[in-house]
């Protein structure tokens, strides 16, 4: 019972980084979903070329980058800070690219119907397309936010005090058979973690596709 | 209360609309050449010829959908020349006098038939939820589809979300009513609710234009037919006149194929 308690020290490290980066992305991936579906050549080649760029790169590199490589002039990044920028930038790219596939699969007569009714631009983008492209890629979403919450482990590499780390402090303490469990443990939390996401993902699917089933 | 005094709300005028050398071509590919045409307040003009002849796009430039290369539009004092940069308040104005209906209805899904048509005059005319509900409602009465209101399109027939198509155009009303072969995707039957509903909008005056391969609505309801074979309108008048005597050869050869099968 030592090992579970030192492993929930780190849960709340664990969902702080997961929710923050996860509310970066969410926000962030929407002007560049934008970017990345833009008219403009340069607009949407600037746009694919931070995704490929920012996916490119492992997110462990990333983490190391921002902790070791940024100083600016007294700044520099403190472990958590370094993790939360580096998920959120990263969940950025990658849910960008989910909107772009939700936006593009919301078929074309869509907007010309809200054009013909001179809808502006925005009510269209918010009021039309939007609501969805959601809709599609709502369990996308849901499936890259599991993957988020046990990505936030790599966070562990740069000294953030989540719940691997911790893991790791209490095996290391502990180099008897002992050692194992901490590591049972934080994978059975993770599956407890993202069990409640999964579910509400698919209820909200399927009551969706109930109210817009064809 | 007849459809269109509930479509134009006392307030929108008849208009016509003057389409004058429009032109539109895809790289080397043209797809229309040069065609004018003026329709007159409260008629209602049919579009017909094979297909590829360009109907579909000239039709859908009228309300610049489809981007013209060069030609002139004149409804209502505004005149627009959409080769050049046409401003935001002409755009606007034209699509709040012309409503437009399509072939695959373009209902918005993820709305219930009521909110499909309540949404645009909120957003576009500005209007409050109750008075765009209830003028949702009156629409939807009218186009026999009172007991839909709550529905999602999904749950609708095609010839029901294509009089809640209607229903959604008429509501900003429009004085010009374009539709884009808005029975090819239905069931001949379920079409004929479709054009009953048509004709009746036709029989209050509304000014129409209207792609068809429907060819006794054409003969009946329509003031003007307009053939158009290879980018251009070959031949027009009454309907009648030329259904049973064409001048142009092209004309004659497509009425035998639509009409003699």
């Amino acid at each position: 019972m030592e090992a579970l308690s030192a492993v929930l020290q780190g849960l709340p490290m664990t969902i702080m980084l997961t929710l923050s980066a996860f509310s970066i992305g969410i926000l962030g991936a929407v002007p560049l979903a934008v970017g990345l579906s833009s008219s403009n050549i340069l607009v949407r080649l600037a746009s694919r070329l931070f995704v490929d760029l920012v996916r490119g790169v492992p997110i462990i590199v990333w983490l190391f980058l921002l902790k070791f490589g940024i100083q600016i002039g007294t700044f520099k990044f403190n472990p958590v800070g370094a993790a939360i920028v580096g998920l959120g930038v990263v969940s950025i790219a990658y849910l960008a690219e989910i909107y772009r596939g939700g936006l593009q699969s919301v078929p074309r007569g869509q907007g010309e119907a809200a054009h013909a009714l001179g809808l502006t631009g925005g009510t269209t983008f918010y009021g039309v397309m939007v609501p969805q492209a959601f809709r599609i890629v709502s369990p996308s979403i849901a499936t890259y936010l599991t993957g988020l919450l046990k990505d936030s482990s790599i966070a562990s590499t740069i000294i953030v005090t989540e719940m691997v780390f911790q893991s790791q402090a209490f095996a290391r303490q502990h180099p008897t058979v002992e050692g194992i469990l901490p590591y049972i443990i934080v994978g059975i939390l993770y599956i407890a973690l993202s069990l409640p996401v999964a579910y509400l993902s698919r209820r909200l699917d399927s009551r969706m596709r109930k109210a817009v089933s064809v | 209360m007849t459809l269109s005094e509930i479509a134009d709300g006392k307030l929108a005028p008849r208009l016509g609309i003057k389409l004058d050398n429009i032109s539109k071509r895809y790289g080397e590919h043209t797809v229309l050449d040069d065609v004018s045409l003026h329709v007159e307040p409260g008629t209602v003009t049919a579009l017909i010829g094979p297909s590829g002849a360009g109907k579909s796009t000239f039709l859908r430039c009228i309300n610049l959908l489809e981007r013209p290369d060069s030609g002139t539009i004149q409804v209502d004092q505004h005149t627009i020349e959409p080769g050049k940069d046409v401003n935001s308040r002409d755009l606007a104005a034209l699509r709040r006098t012309v409503g437009m209906v399509f072939q695959s209805f373009n209902l918005f899904p993820h709305m219930s038939a009521l909110k499909n048509i309540s949404f645009p005059q909120q957003k576009v005319l500005g209007r409050s939820k109750e008075e765009a509900d209830e003028r949702s409602r009156q629409l939807l009465e009218r186009v026999g589809l009172k007991d839909k209101a709550d529905q999602h399109p999904g749950k609708c027939s095609g010839g029901q979300q294509q009089r809640i198509a209607i229903a959604r155009a008429l509501a900003l009303d429009p004085a010009i009513m374009l539709f884009d072969e808005p029975t090819s995707a239905l069931d001949p039957e379920v079409g004929l609710e479709v054009l009953a509903v048509m004709r009746e909008l036709a029989a209050d005056g509304m000014t129409m234009i209207v792609v068809t391969h429907e060819m006794q609505f054409a003969r009946d309801v329509s003031d003007t037919l307009v053939v158009m074979a290879d980018c251009k309108i070959i031949e027009q008048g009454d309907p009648r006149a030329i259904m049973s005597d064409p001048k142009e050869a092209r004309t004659r050869r497509f009425l035998r194929a639509v009409l003699e099968r």
